[in-house]
């Protein structure tokens, strides 16, 4: 057993918990503690991946910004602690069941196809390459997603604003 | 097939590139707009930079010569990905012509917001209709997506428009969750993100791939399904469409629908992967059978659902429901001259009725069917109009959306599915009930709702411009088809 499989079971049992643990809270706190759980968990496999800059960025922006503007949306808003949901056995046995049945599907794809070993050579410089990449070949969807932040926020603004009449 | 954009390949980008600044421009001058001067002006210059840039598209497609490919075939202008973004632009400029009248202060708080939204969904759609890479794609169907959650958020100070927003942006991004990871399959199989090389390695792949080909297709599937509104994946199309501002309703109908189509024509191709080359089996095959399956149950959930509504934007959402039936069938017979000539019938018909309907929402403040009750001894120019549309959406003759609908049906008895013809038929027939009870409100003198009906001039412009070409178009549908051909 090399220590890669064990440093990739160990993340991916704490990606999935996490993201199980953040489902089952009562508490919106512990929920977001759970998913930075996931997200760390998820940049460790980037990094077993030799995606470092995409480990990076994962930390930096899911681990650090996402959970921390979650934390001041709890703190800014109010909010009921307490939510009572209304018991719905026949409907959370059968989304149960078809959530394992998909995972039974995906899991028999993804093993019985047989994907060719390749030894690839990993770019050295990847912050680089990256960067020639989105600066080049994929410049047009780059552009377009300035414009995607610039509306998504516009229309956070215009939905949030109180009007001052 | 070169990785680089050079500052000469802009001016193929011309029409987005319009938008793109005018989009910043627009939306700087909203902040700087005298408070009490009428936030129209802000539309009327969205209205002209759709036209410039429609401008610039016609002039692209005069002088076309083959397929023109930027950035190693990532980026595409091409024949009818041109004929795709006229039909957006034409579309988004009706519905900011309709907005003038229909759009109201006590509604949505920022109109000037409202108008330039339209724009970024425009673009959002006219990427979608020139990219063969799905990076590409998927910004250009987020952009789209993105501002039509806000458009239909728009209407702040309605609870009930509060929570189909709601549930718009979490089934849409659940949708588009979908289509990423079936694209993720691909991309994982094809080793690119240029559509054209993951469909040609998906052909070279050896036969233990094949599950995985299928997962991706039904993956994506569940995505297209519901940007489309096809059932089963339209439960949210009733809901949105009557609680969300009218003319973003015909938005979703129409631009939404068109561009799903232009991403599914662009994506469909990619399951050319042979099976069996003895029998001549293919992948392609298997898609095909299931788009017709989701036609089906569209067409016949959409026309039976909409029997029983009394809301009449209800109605109008089970109406295109069925229409995203029609939709997949011609796709799926793969001819885009057909698809073309219904999607712009169904624009002129869709974009026409939700501007009447606005029109009467605005004077009767409901949206029950009765809004059309005794329409006839009102305003009687506005009822013969009304009437035509609703003939063409039913499919009578002399319409453009019979002559849609019939081209459609030729098409499904030429590949020899005749169950699905059958069908077709059927479910058009079911449509006549409830267009003809609209009609036949119309002309009922007893329950006229309505002393006096006021529709805006700019609205009224917009009925007519829908009802002269569905006509027009009809008598001289070799006019629309050698246009659609024309190379």
């Amino acid at each position: 057993m090399s220590g890669q499989f064990i440093f990739f079971m160990l993340f991916s049992v704490t990606a999935i918990g996490g993201a199980i643990m953040m489902l089952n809270m009562e508490r919106i706190m512990y929920m977001i503690a759970s998913a930075a759980v996931t997200f760390l968990s998820l940049a460790g496999i980037y990094v077993l991946l030799h995606a470092e800059f995409l480990a990076f960025v994962q930390i930096l922006i899911y681990a650090g910004a996402i959970t921390i503007l979650m934390i001041f949306g709890i703190v800014l808003t109010k909010h009921e602690e307490k939510r009572e949901e209304p018991k719905r056995r026949f409907y959370h046995i059968s989304l149960f069941a078809g959530v394992v049945g998909l995972f039974a599907v995906f899991y028999y794809v993804i093993n019985q196809s047989a994907f060719p070993a390749v030894t690839r050579e990993i770019a050295q410089d990847q912050t680089k390459e990256i960067g020639l990449l989105i600066y080049s070949q994929y410049v047009i969807p780059f552009e377009l997603v300035s414009i995607l932040l610039t509306i998504a926020l516009i229309g956070a603004i215009i939905i949030a604003k109180r009007e001052g009449k | 097939m070169d990785t680089r954009l050079f500052a000469a390949d802009l001016l193929d980008m011309l029409p987005e590139l319009t938008l793109f600044i005018a989009i910043i421009i627009i939306s700087l001058l909203d902040l700087f707009w005298p408070k009490n001067a009428s936030k129209k002006g802000i539309g009327v210059l969205t209205l002209i930079a759709l036209i410039v840039s429609a401008g610039f598209l016609i002039y692209q497609r005069i002088h076309l010569d083959g397929v023109i490919s930027l950035l190693n075939d990532s980026y595409l202008v091409y024949h009818y990905g041109i004929l795709f973004k006229l039909i957006v632009l034409l579309g988004v400029s009706l519905i900011v012509m309709m907005s003038f009248g229909a759009i109201r202060d006590k509604d949505i708080p920022h109109i000037g917001e409202y108008y330039v939204l339209l724009m970024p969904a425009a673009l959002g759609a006219m990427i979608m209709a020139s990219s063969a890479d799905i990076i590409t794609l998927f910004i250009g169907l987020e952009l789209l997506s993105i501002s039509s959650y806000i458009l239909v958020a728009l209407r702040k100070h309605h609870t009930k428009s509060n929570e189909a927003a709601f549930k718009y942006i979490v089934l849409g991004s659940i949708a588009s969750a979908f289509i990423l990871y079936g694209m993720s399959f691909l991309y994982g199989m094809g080793g690119s993100t240029n559509l054209f090389q993951i469909g040609a390695t998906l052909q070279s792949l050896e036969s233990s791939f094949h599950p995985m080909i299928y997962v991706s297709f039904f993956l994506l599937l569940v995505g297209f399904g519901f940007k489309l509104a096809a059932a089963p994946f339209h439960t949210w199309a009733p809901e949105v469409y009557s609680a969300a501002p009218t003319p973003v309703v015909s938005f979703l109908a129409v631009i939404s629908k068109a561009a799903m189509l232009i991403f599914m024509f662009m994506f469909l191709p990619v399951y050319f992967v042979p099976l069996d080359p003895v029998q001549n089996l293919t992948i392609y095959s298997d898609v095909v059978l299931t788009l017709h399956v989701v036609a089906a149950i569209s067409m016949i959930v959409g026309n039976i659902v909409a029997l029983m509504q009394k809301n009449v934007k209800r109605l109008l959402a089970f109406s295109s429901i069925a229409n995203a039936g029609y939709f997949l069938v011609v796709l799926s017979t793969d001819r885009p001259g057909e698809l073309v000539y219904y999607l712009v019938a169904y624009l002129l018909m869709t974009i026409g009725i939700f501007a009447v309907v606005t029109a009467l929402e605005n004077s009767a403040e409901h949206q029950d069917i009765s809004i059309f009750s005794g329409l006839y001894f009102t305003a009687p120019v506005t009822a013969v109009m009304t009437v035509i549309l609703l003939l063409s959406l039913a499919g009578i003759p002399l319409t453009m959306g019979f002559l849609g609908k019939f081209f459609i049906l030729l098409g499904v008895i030429q590949v020899k599915t005749y169950w699905l013809a059958a069908i077709m038929i059927v479910s058009s027939v079911i449509s006549f009930y409830y267009y003809f009870r609209i009609i036949r409100l119309m002309f009922m003198r007893s329950h006229s709702e309505h002393t006096t009906i006021k529709v805006p001039v700019t609205t009224m412009i917009v009925i007519a411009i829908c009802v002269v070409a569905t006509i027009f178009f009809a008598f001289f549908p070799q006019y629309m088809l050698s246009f659609i051909e024309w190379t």
